[in-house]
């Protein structure tokens, strides 16, 4: 399931659950594909949170997580940042980073 | 064979898309898959403003228009990654790379486009797309009045200098080599007043903070000499590759790796079309990849028909 969340909502998250954060900018073409892309994995899993924050009205937030451009996906378990990729990437390198932390 | 289809579409940028449309209507059953994500090209392109009839909008925008398009004819798509495509004759082999899937069809269009060739220094990944552009006739437009960096030296970066030269303030050229473009076309952009050319250097990085600010590079000759240029937008013409390493073994490709097609968009392997930037033309360009990919669907399904008989 894809939810859009803000710095705020992001705090009030259950961060002991397997996530993935992606960071996004409304202006940038391979974020939107990417949406594409994020929409069929959710489809293909439905059960896992897939949390989306925008780039640019979450500066604090993606300061703090070291997030330097866009699109940006952090692999969180345990309330620890497994793994990230940065930019548009190909729907099975994001599968794979999913099934390593779920 | 489960996974069988009168035409497989591989690449879903525009040429993939039309192609997809025209095939579909043509009552062909058909895939179109793609490796990253429908859009292909245009999706790093900003502003598009040439597309007949859709007015300004950005490459993300049409690339979702063209793709919903497809979608609601009901065009079967999924994110595939092609390594080999093997002719067995009537019907022809997609080999996938993820988790070894295999497709047959009868018809197959190659629209896998190109990727410009680029310099891999810092900055740049940062910066392409919003800043850092392959598309003079693409994003130029956004540039008037401002000043401009472009890296290359060959044909397309002296044809596309000329045409910046005239609206930007300042144009720097940063070169590997001297100008090596056709010597009527330097001559013209040397004598334009607000050109400097910098030859036989190596660009070392871009800047900026929260906006692209300037190019740092150095002479590769003795004196080694670093400077730096301040700018709004930089253009990179070293070359563009053509995405066909898969399709080596049917020696359809010609020494650059671009696909030869005939004006029906028909490769020497009957049942083997190609369309959009992947093929040898002139002009590349989100028109002429849509045109492409409709005289290649329409060849594909008279191919399909003529199978029949």
């Amino acid at each position: 399931m894809i939810t859009e969340v803000n710095e705020k909502e992001y705090e009030a998250l259950d961060h002991s659950v397997p996530m993935l954060i992606e960071f996004y900018s409304k202006t940038c073409g391979p974020c939107k594909m990417l949406a594409f892309v994020l929409k069929d994995i959710a489809k293909q899993k439905p059960d896992f949170p897939i949390y989306i924050i925008d780039f640019d009205e979450n500066r604090e937030l993606k300061e703090r997580l070291g997030v330097k451009g866009f699109p940006t996906m952090l692999f969180f378990k345990d309330g620890k940042e497994v793994s990230r990729l940065e930019g548009l990437k190909q729907k099975p390198a994001i599968i794979k980073a999913i099934e390593a932390i779920a | 064979m489960e996974n069988s289809y009168d035409v497989i579409i591989v690449g879903a940028g525009p040429a993939g898309m039309t192609a997809a449309i025209y095939a579909i209507r043509a009552n062909m059953k058909v895939l179109m898959l793609d490796r990253l994500s429908p859009g292909g090209a245009i999706i790093n392109t900003n502003e598009i403003e040439n597309y007949t009839g859709a007015g300004k909008l950005t490459g993300a925008e049409l690339a979702i228009k063209m793709f919903e398009h497809t979608q609601e004819l009901g065009v079967e798509f999924d994110y595939r990654t092609v390594i080999d495509l093997i002719d067995e004759g009537e019907w022809k082999i997609v080999v996938c790379e993820e988790d070894d899937a295999v497709y047959q069809a009868k018809a197959v269009i190659l629209a896998t486009g190109t990727v410009p060739r680029r310099l891999g220094v810092p900055g740049e990944d940062q910066w392409a797309g919003s800043g850092i552009s392959w598309c003079a006739i693409c994003d130029g437009a956004q540039y008037r009045d401002k000043e401009v960096v472009v890296i290359g030296g060959g044909n397309s970066a002296v044809e596309e200098s000329i045409y910046l030269a005239g609206i930007c303030t300042k144009l720097t050229i940063v070169t590997m080599f001297d100008l090596t473009a056709d010597p009527k076309a330097c001559d013209q952009l040397r004598k334009m007043p607000n050109v400097t050319i910098y030859p036989y250097q190596d660009v070392l990085e871009f800047t900026g903070e929260d906006r692209l600010t300037g190019v740092r590079f150095k002479s590769t000759k003795e004196d080694a000499t670093e400077r730096y240029v301040t700018c709004d937008g930089v253009f990179e013409y070293i070359g563009f590759q053509a995405s066909s390493a898969a399709f080596a073994r049917l020696g359809i490709l010609d020494r650059t790796g671009c696909i030869e097609a005939d004006a029906r968009m028909r490769t020497k392997v009957p049942g083997i079309f190609g369309a959009g930037d992947i093929t040898v033309k002139h002009l590349r360009q989100i028109v002429t990849a849509c045109s492409d990919g409709a005289v290649a669907a329409n060849s594909a399904a008279s191919y399909v028909e003529s199978l029949k008989q």
